[in-house]
């Protein structure tokens, strides 16, 4: 799980965690295309409206759904799968809040231009949305250290915040989760929107590696 | 650890089948090829025949994806004893340079070939693949260009899908659709990355070129659902624009209500008999639902 502290000078601090599931799938859907840039959106459970000048109630990151792999930057299937999640979020109280990607470089961690086309696009419906960009040079099967970067849109710019183990909130689960399943070979089993673009019954909503998870509690 | 041909019950013969068919399939499933080739040359290395060879390389490439330098330098070096002069060898062997990120030697084995042979398009395409990866995106696309002007050759036009996402050149990658899709007319995978490039760029005029590949698309297979999806996003959003007439309006809604059975059609066919696949189809026809409400 990680937590995301926003504005804190601001005395406005809303935090977003994220469960074991959300950070494993999001890494297990990098390793499972090593060559190709992967991309994915985040998902957090609605809460009720904030009250003025209180600190927000936290935002629990609960899932991630993992969408393309190779060409990020066509715009018709991710249209398609933004107003399907979407949907699809509505029905289970869920909001889309994050958009998470790879880059296809190793030593390249810096949102792009279509990271920052559908983050702004999010930010419509969900202001404190966040890109978080995978350090891919980083990514090994151990995980003994957090390897994503978190951006937050701080005046017209994206702005990146140190990630440390203390913002996650039992790391050592997460770590140790994800790291039996990068072993295991988990990602082959990985489905993205892509992967059910190709056939309709690979199913988003990955509830293999779902239940993976639970097991690995 | 139990070998492939206990795991999957499979027998030699099988395993060297299924190299091929990934071969054929360009599949880029390196981890699957490394389990299976290298157990294959291995254990069953004498009875394939020339078949080795070519294995070697397809086991060597995968090799190199999946930094299993010690395999990939083996299978060099059966090739390169028994084709000591060959440049598609010395190719490979630029490859694994590339791989150990020691580019200016690779560049060094690609320009030998391209003196010997300056027509060697797979020497000229890993040079600018190694632009691509060391992050020199303009220089990448500016060898791309000069060599698009002046050889015709599919090869590099496949690459072209890759253009939007790197180089931010939707015209560019547009172009070598255009080019890839009159050589290869019965593609439909073409008209369809041709539709969505179209798609991306914008405008009126566009999105009704983009509808019309989708449909093309799907006329060349039915079961495209990319195509079907971009019809029905393309035909919607023509439909809803202030600048379309009338007629032009109705004929979109039309295509539109098509596609959206045929999507609907498409979600229950699949989601026959599963709990899980059942949210889909609802999630589907909810959001079909909320964007005919928006073009009327």
């Amino acid at each position: 799980m990680f937590l995301l502290y926003m504005n804190l000078l601001e005395g406005v601090a809303s935090a977003v965690y994220s469960r074991k599931k959300a950070y494993c799938k999001m890494l297990l859907h990098a390793a499972k295309y090593p060559h190709c840039a992967v991309n994915g959106l985040l998902v957090a459970e609605k809460v009720k409206e904030k009250k003025k000048d209180s600190h927000s109630a936290p935002i629990l990151c609960v899932d991630c759904v993992p969408l393309f792999h190779g060409t990020l930057a066509l715009a018709p299937m991710l249209e398609v799968a933004l107003t399907l999640i979407d949907t699809w979020c509505k029905e289970n109280r869920y909001v889309i809040a994050g958009y998470y990607q790879a880059n296809e470089r190793t030593k390249d961690f810096r949102p792009n231009q279509v990271a920052e086309k559908v983050a702004a696009r999010i930010s419509e419906n969900f202001s404190e949305a966040a890109i978080v960009m995978v350090d891919n040079s980083r990514l090994t099967m151990s995980c003994f250290e957090p390897i994503v970067l978190i951006y937050d849109h701080h005046e017209n710019k994206w702005k990146s915040r140190d990630v440390n183990t203390d913002c996650f909130e039992d790391w050592l689960e997460a770590q140790k989760i994800t790291s039996a399943l990068l072993e295991g070979r988990s990602y082959e089993n990985l489905i993205d929107f892509d992967n059910h673009l190709d056939d309709l019954r690979n199913d988003w909503t990955n509830p293999v590696i779902n239940k993976s998870v639970l097991d690995l509690c | 650890m139990a070998s492939v041909s206990e795991l999957y019950d499979v027998g030699w013969e099988e395993m060297r089948d299924k190299l091929r068919k990934w071969r054929e399939d360009n599949c880029r499933n390196s981890e699957q090829i490394v389990d299976v080739g290298e157990e294959l040359i291995s254990e069953h290395g004498s009875k394939l025949g020339d078949d080795i060879w070519i294995i070697y390389e397809q086991v060597m490439i995968a090799a190199l994806d999946c930094s299993r330098d010690d395999l990939a330098l083996t299978c060099l070096q059966e090739l390169r004893k028994q084709f000591p002069d060959s440049h598609r060898v010395k190719r490979l062997s630029g490859m694994r340079l590339e791989a150990l990120e020691r580019y200016d030697e690779a560049n060094k084995h690609y320009d030998a070939i391209l003196q010997d042979d300056p027509t060697n398009t797979a020497a000229r395409k890993r040079k600018i693949s190694i632009l691509k990866a060391q992050g020199k995106s303009a220089e990448a696309i500016r060898e791309l260009n000069e060599y698009l002007e002046h050889e015709a050759v599919s090869v590099l036009y496949q690459s072209a899908p890759c253009f939007p996402c790197d180089f931010h050149s939707y015209g560019k990658a547009a172009f070598c659709l255009e080019e890839l899709m009159m050589t290869n007319p019965h593609n439909h995978l073409y008209c369809e990355q041709y539709a969505e490039v179209k798609y991306t760029q914008g405008g009126l005029e566009n999105l009704e070129l983009s509808r019309k590949y989708f449909a093309q698309a799907l006329r060349l297979n039915n079961r495209n659902m990319r195509a079907l999806f971009g019809l029905y996003m393309s035909a919607s959003h023509i439909a809803a624009s202030p600048k379309v007439g009338a007629k032009v309006k109705k004929d979109n809604m039309k295509y539109a209500a098509w596609a959206a059975t045929q999507i609907n059609r498409a979600y229950k066919l699949a989601g026959r008999g599963t709990k899980e696949n059942k949210c889909s189809v609802k999630a589907v026809e909810e959001m079909l639902e909320s964007m005919q409400i928006t073009m009327s």
